[in-house]
């Protein structure tokens, strides 16, 4: 009653504190990265580094708009079939004729749709947020292998300049696409009042109500606004593999944005979030996956280092909170 | 505010507690910079309930959580039936005999009372639950401490007295040798507390040593063996009761400074704001009936729970009435929507602040700008403009704070309810519901937020206060519109009518 001190959660993406709240995924991030750089010489070549941000651009994209959506108490299990979805009827469209821009437009238009539709179950029909993605996403993971007919389609030479394209001649496009969309969700965070909304609802969604804050609204944008960037994601996909594949996407994409997310310290119950740790989440996996690669370390055990990775970092949060 | 208590009326009893149950020496508790506990002394003595008062930020909170194993201290001793223990944990303070019934209720809603009561204790038969005789001992258990509560009702099912009630006669079943009440009654309307009452004396009775810890200082008077008084971290004084009045009482826990009388400023009324007009909520209100004029504050009293509580979801628009309309300024607010409300100019204050209230993690600042943010919905942030406004506000309604701007959950219960309040009441209030606006909140606080609701009447306001304290409402309201069992029993200017006769009123002692 009078003494009790809560957790002191900043928000917001100012550096110093960050760096603070932070430390712990830093550090490991810096010791992973430095025991591969000792033990392989390819890892700090330009080429792997450019390999690794390709593939965790994609992650990054969709944890983005996890970070904002579970800032606000929801969770979306269906990210990575989203992805898997819209990468499949890119390539469909493409090969069909389509124009390449429109194809992408509704891809991702594609994507923000089965968002809303989830935001609809959730807020309108109450069902809780575990529940009703789970089901969308066993869903979309058979959508996905029907549309794509089970088999590769490749997309040949079109969306080249997407996947492999360079901006400036060295940060390839995929790249720029995630930093974009991270400063975005970034400044929404920060400066937007539908940002911090998310942070009332996710600390105390009925003060929230009460206060006028348009909970319901604010919620299906939030997972419209998932389900666009996970369509992004899709798209980012097929552009970087050249093909739609059974496979690309999916669960274990899933599962690895929202161990990013988590890593990064953002509430599984909401209410506090940053855009930062959820960065630095998607880098020490992508650099754990790319080691493991390097050092030439049967594949299996990737999952089992996502998990264990994973679940340090839960086990790590739960300590800080309680320390305070 | 319990008129069923006469229990000084009867001989002393001698006090015949002669063996220490637990003793304190110089113990010293400090939270990063700020001293919670300053060289504190306290002892205990079997058989006797000992009040333990203070303002919010004495330290009762500290102390007895340093008791119950929760927090180490950072120096002085801790005795238990003599023998001095370091650092305690709470599993630890247990086997002790130390057990704490908290505030809030912690009885599993799903399972029976006898469930509850021997909870990871249940008598076994042949390695399987003996449930014949999880209720036999549990009838035995209740009725010995005549508590009057079946064993196979669900928890979930008991009133919030009763649950207290079973709470402490699980504890004292563990072996309880010191008992811990926090605010047990803090909820609780007039008979209700009455039983708790009855149950403390008859612990001590049988040899509990029991700390109580009440806001309400008639009540530790009356029930309370002795008491010690803590005011910033330091020990003031411990005393028989009956050696005690209300008034040194007061003067022991605030220092200098005293709570203030019922200023005599004629309020000027305007034309009437705030209309409920048969306002019904299932079977919990009846046909409500109330108006409020501009800068006239009117009370809904009741005992806790009873047809005031159902105001603040009916008029906030979290709940549709079943029947009746709610009018401000002669235009009726459509039924059921918190935007509606808002738009009228109605501002309800919750008087659960951290349900329905604040956001805990979030900062001072940004909590002060939520309604606002919720009336105008802009699209940006202005975080300089927010925190001057937020600096501003805290100014006018006096919200201290040692940090600039630290999360909101950090604050003591008086701060939390003034931010609140100047959340509420800064935006363009026309009319205004307050719920028990002092709940667990200090003296001097109480104070300030009887001033601020003065001004606001005084500023044209029409207020709606929403209370089971008798004498909150004496203190605020003009006019007092008593419920009972949801009934409108009484509706009276508070000039008129005295402190027991409305006491009587609300707990159904004249028959209406």
């Amino acid at each position: 009653m009078t003494t009790a001190v809560e957790p002191r959660r900043r928000l917001g993406v100012t550096v110093h504190p960050g760096l603070v709240r932070h430390g712990g995924v830093l550090a490991v991030l810096l010791i992973i990265g430095t025991f591969t750089a000792l033990r392989s010489d390819v890892f700090l070549t330009g080429p792997n580094l450019l390999n690794v941000s390709r593939q965790i651009a994609v992650v990054a994209v969709l944890a983005a708009g996890l970070t904002l959506l579970m800032t606000a108490g929801g969770i979306d299990f269906s990210l990575g079939a989203i992805a898997a979805v819209t990468h499949g009827v890119t390539a469909q469209l493409i090969t069909a004729g389509a124009a390449d821009w429109l194809a992408v437009t509704l891809a991702v238009g594609l994507g923000a749709l089965i968002g809303l539709v989830n935001g609809t179950v959730v807020t309108l029909f109450r069902v809780t947020p575990f529940v009703a993605t789970l089901a969308s996403s066993t869903i979309l993971s058979g959508a996905a292998l029907l549309i794509i007919e089970g088999q590769s389609i490749s997309i040949g030479e079109h969306l080249a300049g997407l996947g492999f394209g360079e901006v400036f001649g060295v940060i390839p496009a995929l790249v720029v696409i995630a930093v974009v969309v991270c400063l975005a969700i970034g400044c929404v965070m920060r400066w937007t009042a539908f940002g911090r909304n998310a942070f009332a609802i996710g600390g105390n969604e009925r003060a929230a109500r009460l206060s006028g804050i348009p909970v319901v609204r604010t919620k299906l944008l939030l997972y419209t606004l998932g389900g666009l960037l996970a369509g992004l994601g899709g798209v980012m996909l097929v552009a970087r593999l050249g093909a739609a594949s059974p496979g690309t996407g999916g669960l274990h994409l899933e599962l690895t944005v929202v161990a990013a997310v988590v890593i990064g310290g953002t509430a599984l119950h909401g209410g506090s979030g940053t855009l930062v740790g959820t960065i630095l989440g998607v880098l020490l996996l992508g650099v754990v996956a790319n080691s493991l690669n390097l050092l030439q370390i049967n594949p299996y055990y990737q999952d089992i280092a996502l998990g264990a990775v994973l679940m340090v970092a839960a086990v790590a949060n739960h300590l800080r909170s309680r320390r305070h | 505010m319990d008129l069923t208590l006469r229990g000084r009326a009867e001989p002393a009893q001698p006090p015949a507690h002669t063996s220490v149950a637990l003793e304190l020496r110089g113990v010293r508790k400090s939270f990063g910079g700020a001293v919670a506990l300053r060289d504190v002394g306290f002892t205990l003595l079997a058989g006797e309930v000992h009040a333990l008062v203070g303002m919010n930020g004495a330290g009762k909170s500290t102390l007895v959580k340093i008791i119950s194993g929760a927090y180490p201290p950072d120096g002085g001793e801790l005795l238990i039936a003599g023998r001095r223990h370091g650092a305690l944990t709470p599993r630890r303070a247990r086997a002790l005999g130390v057990s704490i019934v908290h505030q809030q209720r912690m009885l599993v809603p799903e399972l029976t009372v006898g469930e509850n009561l021997f909870l990871g204790r249940m008598p076994l038969r042949l390695g399987r639950v003996d449930w014949n005789r999880v209720h036999t001992d549990a009838a035995r258990l209740l009725a010995e401490l005549g508590v009057e509560v079946a064993s196979r009702t669900t928890a979930g099912e008991l009133g919030p007295a009763e649950q207290t009630l079973v709470e402490i006669a699980r504890e004292t079943h563990a072996g309880g040798e010191v008992l811990i009440l926090d605010e047990p009654t803090a909820t609780l309307g007039g008979s209700d507390a009455a039983r708790v009452h009855r149950l403390v004396r008859t612990l001590g009775a049988r040899g509990v040593a029991v700390v109580y810890i009440s806001h309400h200082l008639d009540e530790v008077l009356d029930l309370a063996d002795r008491v010690t008084v803590l005011r910033d971290g330091r020990h003031v004084t411990t005393v028989p009761t009956d050696r005690m009045d209300l008034p040194e009482l007061v003067r022991a826990m605030t220092g200098d400074r005293l709570p203030q009388g019922r200023p005599d400023t004629g309020r000027t009324l305007g034309e009437v704001v705030l209309e409920l007009d048969d306002l019904t909520a299932g079977t919990r209100l009846d046909g409500m009936d109330v108006t409020v004029r501009a800068g006239e504050v009117v009370a809904v009293l009741g005992c806790a729970g009873d047809g005031q509580s159902q105001l603040f979801p009916l008029l906030s628009g979290l709940r549709r009435p079943t029947r009746g309309r709610i009018k401000v300024a002669g235009r009726e607010v459509r039924p059921g929507s918190v935007t509606a409300a808002l738009g009228a100019g109605l501002r309800c204050v919750t008087g659960e602040r951290l349900v329905h209230g604040l956001v805990p993690e979030l900062g001072v600042d940004e909590n002060l700008a939520l309604t606002e943010r919720g009336l105008h919905r802009p699209w940006l942030v202005r975080w300089g403009r927010l925190h001057r406004a937020g600096g501003a506000a805290r100014t006018r309604f006096g919200v201290v704070t040692i940090q600039a701007d630290p999360p909101v959950s950090t604050l003591s219960g008086g701060n939390q309810q003034k931010v609140l309040l100047a959340r509420w009441l800064d935006s363009g209030a026309v009319a205004c519901l307050l719920e028990e606006p002092t709940n667990g909140v200090d003296i001097a606080a109480k104070a300030d937020i009887h001033r601020l609701v003065d001004d606001l009447a005084a500023r044209g306001t029409a207020v709606l206060l929403a209370s089971a304290d008798v004498d909150e409402v004496l203190r605020l309201a003009g006019r007092v519109v008593v419920v009972r069992a949801g009934r409108t029993v009484a509706d009276l200017p508070t000039g008129q009518v005295s402190r027991d006769e409305l006491v009587a009123l609300s707990v159904g002692g004249t028959p209406s």
